[in-house]
């Protein structure tokens, strides 16, 4: 190492969604790392802030926010798995669903990254059409334009 | 007996715009306008004290209604002083819409619209009203009614060749639709979304010939880009404008149209394919500035607008060339 060299450190923000895609993003990271050691991951799922208008009452934003807090809780502890399965030791994955207002997700993981110390992403690539990337924009486009002092690996 | 000294005052205001002959009908005063289908013509929506005649349904190319009858918004007559007015009441609907074989999910809230009523209160590029609760908590929203043709319409029933309408009209008309985009500009700045920016969904106001937004109840799940969906909205307008029309591969193959040899995949909108985004290919007088322009919404686009702002700053530089 030469000196002012930056040191990158261990810690590894997986962030997923419920798609195939970020459970290939996972299998990946178990595959290349499960079993080498001194790593440490999360996974990452951002829950965005239900948008108040899309419910007709405060009680259906309520039943829908908790069924959708479930799904993916069972989407975190399954992504858990599949890293310990590969090798990684239990106390060195965690999980993470923070509620955050999120009018750009990939803000949003950012902002998680900036906050937790990650110096590397790992996130599953969309696969979105052009169409599409115009209309609604790319998460991962986004994180890899705007991600600073960190490496973003996107799984495809 | 109060409630008829109100019917009988009702009567009164109300006269001039019911047919002869209606005196002996009791009017259906709604308080609650949670049925909507149940609100006809020359029934009463009291509304917080305030009495509105219906008159019909909504339809026909005002408020992007597009000929289908939209049943819960309402042409209507404040009784209190005779303006006509546009109710719309409450209507939770959720759906998938595909545009270009793209499915996404979409749904109506009076609550948005209500939200901006207030925001854009006095906007001259927007349409004006208030929200207010029916009996039932239901936000029904009242709105000034806009006397004139929708943007669609007015470039439509100009009579000039495209050249002609390039140099004479489209520069003003331009400037117009730039406000237009400046509006949306400010209701993204307050984190709101249009919605449902269509060509038909701004009126050219008779009275004072400013161009106007309407109808905000519409909005979209968005995914990364939260305004992507109303920046390809005024994409399409533009396009429009700039054509004086849609500009369809199809009638340009039809007419034997010469740019039919240089057209290619790169040319067409990157949504619709049937339409024609570089326009310079059939219009070559359009300038290489305003025409870069548009090839940003277009399947060769290398770059998108992220926001209305970098839009605004092509736009503004285009005329002083």
């Amino acid at each position: 190492m030469t000196d002012g060299e930056k040191v990158f450190n261990k810690n590894i923000l997986i962030a997923v969604d419920d798609s195939e895609n970020a459970r290939r993003a996972v299998s990946y990271v178990a595959q290349l790392l499960g079993g080498v050691g001194g790593f440490k991951v999360t996974i990452l799922h951002v829950i965005p802030e239900a948008e108040e208008d899309y419910f007709s009452s405060s009680t259906e934003r309520d039943e829908w926010l908790n069924q959708y807090k479930q799904k993916m809780r069972a989407v975190l502890e399954d992504c858990r798995q599949i890293l310990i399965g590969a090798g990684f030791a239990p106390e060195d994955v965690s999980v993470r669903s923070p509620l955050r207002y999120c009018p750009s997700m990939a803000e949003c993981i950012l902002s998680e990254r900036d906050e937790l110390e990650y110096d590397t992403i790992v996130l599953g690539r969309q696969g979105l059409s052009r169409s599409e990337e115009f209309l609604f924009g790319s998460v991962s486009s986004k994180i890899v334009t705007h991600a600073r002092n960190c490496t973003v690996w996107v799984v495809e | 007996m109060v409630t008829t000294l109100y019917e009988e005052s009702l009567r009164k205001m109300a006269s001039r715009w019911l047919p002869p002959g209606h005196d002996s009908t009791p009017f259906r005063i709604h308080r609650d306008t949670t049925d909507f289908f149940g609100v006809e013509y020359g029934d009463i929506v009291d509304l917080g004290g305030r009495p509105y005649l219906i008159r019909h349904n909504a339809k026909e190319g005002r408020f992007g209604l597009d000929d289908e009858v939209k049943h819960w918004v309402k042409r209507a007559i404040d009784l209190t002083n005779g303006q006509h007015k546009i109710i719309k009441l409450v209507f939770h609907e959720k759906f998938k819409a595909h545009v270009g074989g793209i499915e996404f999910e979409c749904f109506r809230s009076p609550r948005k619209e209500a939200r901006i009523l207030d925001l854009v209160a006095g906007h001259k590029n927007f349409m004006h009203g208030f929200s207010v609760q029916d009996e039932k908590q239901n936000l029904v929203r009242v709105l000034d009614f806009i006397y004139g043709l929708p943007l669609s319409r007015y470039l439509e029933n100009l009579d000039s060749d495209h050249q002609s309408y390039f140099f004479d009209q489209f520069p003003d008309i331009l400037n117009q639709f730039m406000e237009c985009i400046r509006a949306i500009q400010f209701i993204h700045n307050h984190g709101e979304k249009h919605g449902d920016i269509r060509r038909d969904h701004i009126l050219v106001d008779r009275q004072n010939g400013h161009y106007r937004w309407i109808d905000f109840d519409f909005n979209y799940r968005h995914r990364e880009n939260i305004y992507g969906y109303d920046l390809f909205g005024l994409g399409n307008v533009l396009v429009f404008l700039v054509g004086k029309g849609d500009v369809l591969l199809q009638d340009l193959h039809k007419r034997g149209h010469p740019a039919m040899s240089t057209l290619r995949e790169e040319d067409r909108n990157i949504v619709f394919h049937h339409r024609i985004v570089n326009l310079k290919k059939v219009y070559p007088y359009i300038p290489d500035s305003l025409n870069q322009i548009l090839l940003h919404f277009s399947k060769g686009a290398n770059r998108f607008y992220g926001t209305t702002g970098e839009l605004l700053e092509d736009l503004e530089a285009f005329p002083k060339q």
